[in-house]
């Protein structure tokens, strides 16, 4: 008992490498390898989210908008621009996500509370009816498709990602070194003061801190994960539907995190892992599956606030920890 | 429960989710088919009735010993009307469910992005829903192959029906989207081209079906008809306002399409005199020999009547049985290949056929026309068949116009 104890304990200081070993053996323990892709680039989208909601103590409704942009800057790229660079697409699409992000936080933030999260939803559902509307550059409503998956620059040399296990690989390379970037960067005194704003933002400001320009920052960073998860979901399925940048995109990733556990480094994974799976398992055998999940959504929302990670966690340090292992804070 | 027994349990409930394919016994390998399909969502009631059409032909199949010796297996899965769930779940299919073919999508724009799938992974699909790109350049494929109707055939059969029996003066009502906007666009073109006066249009959002400012101004424009694309729940409401406007006694009103269901739930008081196109409805039965053996087998097995959109599946799925059967392969371009060189086939309502640039399937249609309450036959006999307009290639864009050389 202690053993295991300790190695959960171990896993929970050690998120990235724990992330990595768990990550590369993951495609061969799931059902399919395009949902263990799925996984990552939603549990990406989640953890982007949850740096914001989770970390800043921010809840933003509207995360569509960034995730919406780095696909359809990915896309159109490739499929309008005809840029013939992977790596430079996909540069294009997180360009789209940080200017969103960008203009997004800089008016959005003005505001706290449900009148952040209105004006966040605002932005998203104002870039859905453009997307919508301008179907001869985004295709509407059709979507956007016809978007080349050219063979991946490396080196020198060029892989083409095709296959879902070489795709899967590509995906998890990308999303193993955000992971990293964002452990970095919630491990620097920056993370740090995010978690004091979510604890007492009086206290922050008391404290010297520039909260609204720390939240700022927060947004943009949180914008660039959910577009370079938007951006592999576009190269993964080669096709843009206008509803990624609808409003149900944004309840989804919040349903993840929530699920998962918010604040917690892994929950957003585990909280996208378990969407993922209950949809794709359940809806083969009733057809009113949505109801089985919004039950056991709201089965923790309701009983087991923390999430399925969280619970886990708070129940194996339940008597021994002084500090929850998943909230590092520097010395 | 101590925790060595809950920690087993768990094991074996993550093992029964995770590895299904082990536990499920496997005889000899059979054709599958993959059918995405939106089981929940607005759509639910017709794709309820798309599947149990395609159920009914994979049975049928089976029970003739299925194709080349080999079992039919269909595989389901619920697309939720959103296309990126409908682009997963082909992948899935089509990657680890091994999937030889692929059939279904409703609605256009999941059908792109199904259509995006296997296009990549080269496997024959056909679609069973309308759209005009998905059968033409760039979005089309020589694997791509589209056995619904389109915007483009029915408003032009529409048009063309509606000038020799509806009236020459019109007005267009339409949800302001692609598919609204097509059918005004082609519906217009075409009256125009016949000799009749559009005299104008009403766009609006789709699923804000409010008329009470717009329905004075056509009144007032005394149309001898009005087309109506107002789809799904918007269809019900606009027939009410403009009966309780008086527009319904004033002008004759005809929609692109006709369901049975929805015709049945809105109920014969709203719908009576509404004009609609069909692809199928089961009073063809009446007529038509093919339509009686499927309308009958239909009803046994389900034990209500099939509406149009299950004939889609039907069709599908007996199509891909007889290219495997033609081909003697389960190669998707060998599969393709032969339903292009022997392109007539006929499953249900008469002969159909494949045109080879564009993989089209050419079929006749039907116009339909509500009963009144009194006049309805039994629990399911709204329509009346009040005119036929036979497969004519006339009523779709060319080859060339589709972007096929």
């Amino acid at each position: 008992m202690r053993a295991w104890r300790a190695f959960v304990r171990w896993v929970a200081t050690h998120p990235v490498t724990s992330l990595v070993v768990f990550f590369a053996v993951f495609p061969f323990i799931v059902p399919h390898t395009s949902l263990a892709t799925q996984v990552l680039t939603y549990g990406l989208f989640a953890l982007g989210f949850n740096l914001l909601y989770g970390y800043t103590g921010i809840l933003s409704f509207g995360h569509a908008a960034y995730y919406g942009l780095g696909a359809y800057g990915t896309g159109l790229a490739l499929a309008k621009l005809k840029i013939a660079s992977l790596w430079g697409a996909i540069g294009i699409g997180l360009g789209a996500a940080i200017i969103g992000g960008v203009i997004a936080g800089f008016f959005c933030l003005r505001r706290r509370g449900i009148y952040f999260a209105m004006l966040t939803l605002a932005f998203a559902q104002m870039l859905y009816f453009i997307a919508f509307h301008l179907a001869d550059i985004t295709g509407g409503d059709d979507g956007l498709r016809g978007i080349p998956l050219h063979p991946l620059g490396l080196f020198g040399t060029s892989v083409s990602i095709r296959s879902p296990f070489a795709f899967y690989v590509f995906a998890f390379v990308l999303v193993s070194l955000a992971v990293a970037a964002l452990k970095r960067i919630l491990d620097s005194p920056f993370g740090a003061v995010l978690q004091a704003i979510r604890e007492n933002p009086e206290r922050a400001a008391a404290c010297g801190y520039d909260v609204n320009r720390i939240k700022f920052v927060s947004f943009v960073f949180s914008a660039f994960f959910a577009g370079l998860a938007g951006a592999l979901e576009a190269l993964r399925l080669t096709v843009v539907p206008v509803e990624a940048l609808y409003w149900s995109t944004s309840g989804q990733v919040v349903i993840m995190t929530l699920l998962g556990g918010a604040g917690t480094f892994f929950g957003p994974f585990v909280g996208a892992l378990t969407f993922l799976l209950l949809e794709e398992r359940l809806s083969r055998l009733i057809e009113w599956w949505p109801i089985v999940v919004g039950a056991i959504f709201m089965t923790f929302v309701l009983f087991l606030p923390k999430g399925i990670w969280g619970s886990f966690l708070a129940w194996v340090v339940r008597d021994a920890s002084p500090k929850p292992p998943y909230a590092p804070v520097p010395e | 429960m101590d925790r060595r027994a809950f920690l087993a349990t768990g094991a074996a409930a993550a093992a029964t989710f995770t590895f299904p394919a082990i536990l499920r016994a496997q005889s000899r390998d059979p054709i599958r088919i993959g059918f995405p399909l939106p089981l929940t969502g607005t759509f639910a009631a017709i794709a309820a009735d798309l599947q149990r059409g395609a159920q009914l032909a994979h049975e049928e199949i089976n029970a003739k010993g299925g194709i080349m010796g080999r079992k039919l297996e269909v595989l389901f899965r619920d697309d939720q009307l959103k296309p990126a769930v409908g682009a997963q779940r082909t992948k899935e299919l089509i990657e680890n469910d091994k999937a030889d073919f692929i059939v279904g999508g409703l609605a256009a724009h999941v059908q792109m992005a199904i259509n995006e799938q296997t296009k990549a992974a080269k496997k024959l699909y056909i679609s069973v829903s309308q759209s005009d790109e998905i059968s033409a350049k760039p979005d089309t494929s020589p694997l791509t192959f589209h056995e619904a109707l389109n915007p483009t055939i029915t408003s032009r059969a529409m048009a063309q029906f509606g000038m020799q029996n509806i009236g020459k003066k019109w007005w267009v009502v339409y949800a302001d989207y692609a598919w609204g906007k097509q059918n005004n666009a082609v519906f217009s073109d075409r009256i125009a081209k016949l000799g009749g006066t559009i005299l104008g249009n009403t766009p609006y959002p789709l699923g804000k079906p409010e008329f009470s400012a717009h329905l004075p101004k056509i009144q007032a424009a005394k149309p001898d008809a009005i087309l109506a694309v107002t789809p799904g729940a918007d269809n019900v409401p606009f027939l009410k306002q403009a009966i309780s406007f008086g527009l319904k006694k004033e002008a004759r009103i005809a929609q692109p399409l006709h369901f049975l269901f929805y015709t049945k739930e809105g109920g014969a008081e709203v719908f009576q005199d509404i004009y609609g196109a069909t692809h199928f409805c089961h009073e063809l039965a009446e007529t038509i020999p093919e339509s009686k053996r499927y309308v009958e087998a239909f009803q046994k097995k389900f034990n209500q009547p099939p509406d149009a959109y299950s004939t889609y599946g039907y069709s599908g799925i007996k199509e891909i049985a007889r290219g495997v059967e033609l081909a003697k392969s389960t190669d998707s371009d060998q599969v393709a290949n032969a339903l292009r060189k022997n392109r007539e086939y006929n499953h249900y309502k008469g002969k159909q056929y494949w045109r080879a640039c564009d993989n089209k399937s050419f079929q006749d249609l039907w116009i339909l026309k509500v009963r009144a309450p009194q006049q309805v036959k039994g629990e399911w006999g709204l329509f009346d068949v009040v005119g036929k307009v036979a497969a004519n290639e006339e009523l779709e864009r060319t080859c060339a116009e589709k972007g096929h050389a």
